[in-house]
């Protein structure tokens, strides 16, 4: 039974090696293509095999190629829902199967060409000469400058919206704290009444904060690692892509215990202060 | 006196734990609505942008909107036939370039060229001077430019420019044209910092020195009477090689691909931020209880039923989640006009564009889950209280 699939075809000068190194001696004559994950799962195909690549729905312009190789696609994250059924062939036998016979020019167009510069930095100059050398030809580097990243937008977003949650966090705490020190008012006051000084029960305030804020941070840092493979295999499977969508660096949760060690600190301080600086009859409501 | 009554005079007694659940609530409340606009607003602002043209099917020559656009082959003898469909009331011919404009000798910029059939009301407002001309033959190659082009080169309407073309993937030094501004615009579909050029199909066809352009995007707007639906389906009789979209459609393929990043984090957060909402809400008023069971066991030995005790607690809830979710609209409100001027850096949208967009389902939906959140925070406290032991619990408070 025959299956057709609507396929983008890709050829690099560089994978025609690869895909030769694989050729067996066997179907040596047979050109071979690497097919993705993703094309050859759902063709049903596995390496080895013989496929059919067609420029036209009718199969009027055709090649037969034998699957040297199955790849999993680069992840691009512009890309994540988009189905990569695509597949590497040889240059010639791609220009071959989609070259209008009729233009002999066609024979020696290609859609891009990447080009690795000695000095990254000449970009610019290097695009203007070429342009300059060959109208009608456009160069753009592939890294892009951090005002035109849309990654670098959203990070600004996720930072925006980290900013808004932890202002909720802090006024949770806060109000926990608040609790916390209305329970012990009692307490505080009888401690003030013995002779604790005010520095010794700030000190012990402050100490339990941090206390605090170290065992949440340790909690909520241990939850983001468990959840990392959680989320990344629910969305990999959704997606079919091996695509990581979240990533606990070490930096990020050093960066989340920095912010969470001070607010608690502050907190505990804050919710404990009007207990520490009153009047001790004021604490026994006198 | 009534639970509510109650339930404010505990809340009042307790101000400073009251007013920060509330701040807390109103913050997480603020984003959670934030997300509720993000979840479909994107959705919302880019159909809107569509319609506000007036067409509403747009045909291609490449599956896949409006990535790549391959040039419709014979699109002029296409459009007078799309003309003749009972279905479709109006065609207009679109193709786009790659160009420079030269404002004098030394200053050019790069452009995105449009070619339109279209001589009046296109996707653009007038700032000023006039729209292209109905009838070319006075002014071979008027031009309307972006806004943003007219300030960086210095151009007014009446000012003479030169524009050469640079198809795509063809090697070629065409000609420069000379050009004539007749108006300076906003086009809604150009991004902020984007170089945009309109002019007629006769003015790019010259600019190409090709005696016939094609189009490669066509615009159709179908008859109130039948709909794009049946346009859709009386365009691909016509020519079934091509793709026909409604605007509905696009939208729909916009929701699939380009929304899938901002629908997941929408759904993400908002469930989070709920979660969020409930704990904090359910263990503010657990500890309270927990503080207050000498006073309800009081409360209970002086007569006051089970149920006024639950009602007091949930309208408590009701206080500190309402007080804090009204709060959150505003706060939200403030809150969407930033993060959507922070997503709208992201290059290459369109200004016109926006990811949050005021809707009242928004609104419902904050409504309702925030409901659901203050009963869900009352339940645990409510069934402490219901199966207290009053005389152990007063015994206990007293003499403990």
């Amino acid at each position: 039974m025959s299956r057709w699939f609507r396929v983008t075809a890709i050829a690099l000068l560089s994978a025609a090696a690869l895909a030769h190194a694989s050729d067996s001696p066997v179907d040596a004559q047979a050109p071979g293509v690497l097919l993705s994950r993703q094309l050859a799962a759902r063709a049903h195909v596995s390496i080895g095999d013989t496929v059919t690549f067609a420029a036209d729905p009718e199969g009027t312009r055709r090649v037969t190629l034998r699957v040297a190789g199955i790849y999993e696609p680069t992840p691009d994250p512009m890309r994540f829902t988009a189905q990569r059924l695509e597949a590497h062939l040889h240059l010639p036998d791609l220009v071959a199967l989609v070259a209008d016979g009729a233009d002999p020019a066609a024979r020696e167009a290609v859609d891009a060409i990447n080009v690795k510069l000695t000095d990254p930095g000449d970009a610019a100059r290097f695009g203007a000469e070429l342009a300059a050398r060959a109208p009608g030809v456009a160069v753009t580097p592939t890294s892009r400058a951090r005002d035109d990243d849309p990654f670098a937008v959203l990070d600004r977003f996720h930072v925006a919206i980290s900013a808004v949650t932890v202002i909720g966090a802090t006024a949770f705490l806060l109000a926990l704290m608040v609790i916390r020190a209305e329970e012990r008012r009692d307490t505080v006051a009888i401690l003030r009444l013995i002779g604790i000084s005010r520095r010794s029960l700030l000190a012990a305030v402050a100490i339990e904060g941090l206390l605090i804020a170290v065992v949440g941070a340790i909690f909520g840092v241990l939850t983001a690692f468990a959840a990392e493979g959680l989320v990344n295999r629910v969305f990999q499977a959704r997606y079919d892509t091996a695509l990581v969508f979240l990533r606990v660096t070490p930096s990020i949760a050093l960066r989340s215990v920095a912010i969470a060690l001070p607010l608690g600190v502050a907190a505990g301080i804050g919710a404990s202060w009007p207990l520490l600086r009153g009047e001790i009859l004021s604490l026994f409501r006198r | 006196m009534t639970s509510l009554w109650l339930a404010w005079r505990t809340t009042k007694r307790y101000r400073v734990r009251a007013v920060l659940a509330v701040v807390g609530v109103a913050v997480i409340g603020a984003l959670l609505f934030d997300m509720l606009l993000l979840s479909r607003g994107l959705l919302a602002s880019f159909a809107d942008l569509l319609n506000s043209g007036g067409f509403d099917v747009r045909i291609v020559g490449s599956e896949g909107m409006p990535i790549v656009r391959l040039p419709i082959a014979g699109s002029t003898r296409l459009a007078n036939e799309l003309r003749a469909l009972p279905e479709v009331r109006d065609v207009v011919l679109i193709r786009i370039e790659r160009a420079t404009l030269w404002s004098n000798e030394r200053t050019s910029r790069p452009v995105t060229l449009v070619g339109t059939t279209q001589a009046s009301g296109g996707p653009y407002t007038i700032v000023r001077g006039d729209d292209l001309p109905r009838d070319s033959s006075f002014d071979r190659c008027p031009i309307l430019v972006s806004r943003h082009l007219a300030a960086s080169l210095g151009v007014e309407p009446g000012s003479s420019v030169k524009i050469s073309v640079n198809p795509d993937g063809v090697r070629s030094a065409l000609p420069a044209v000379s050009c004539r501004v007749t108006g300076v615009v906003n086009f809604f579909f150009a991004s902020a910092g984007e170089n945009s050029v309109a002019t007629t199909m006769t003015a790019l066809q010259q600019a190409l020195s090709e005696p016939a352009v094609d189009a490669d995007l066509i615009l159709a707007a179908s008859q109130p009477a039948t709909g794009p639906a049946a346009a859709v389906r009386a365009i691909h009789r016509v020519r079934p090689d091509l793709r026909a979209y409604s605007n509905e459609d696009v939208v729909a393929l916009f929701n699939q691909n380009g929304f899938a990043y901002f629908r997941q984090i929408s759904f993400v957060l908002s469930s989070l931020t709920t979660v969020f909402a409930f704990l904090l809400v359910a263990t503010l008023l657990t500890v309270s209880v927990n503080q207050r069971l000498g006073e309800i066991a009081a409360l209970r030995a002086l007569g006051i039923s089970r149920g006024r005790i639950a009602s007091i607690l949930l309208w408590e809830s009701a206080l500190l989640v309402g007080g804090g979710a009204l709060l959150a609209l505003p706060l939200g409100g403030l809150l969407a006009l930033g993060l959507d001027h922070l997503l709208r850096q992201m290059p290459g949208l369109p200004e016109r564009l926006h990811f949050f967009v005021f809707q009242w389902r928004a609104v419902a939906t904050h409504a309702a889950l925030f409901g659901v959140t203050a009963a869900a925070a009352a339940a645990y406290p409510m069934w402490l209280t219901a199966r207290l032991p009053i005389a152990a619990t007063l015994r206990r408070e007293v003499v403990g």
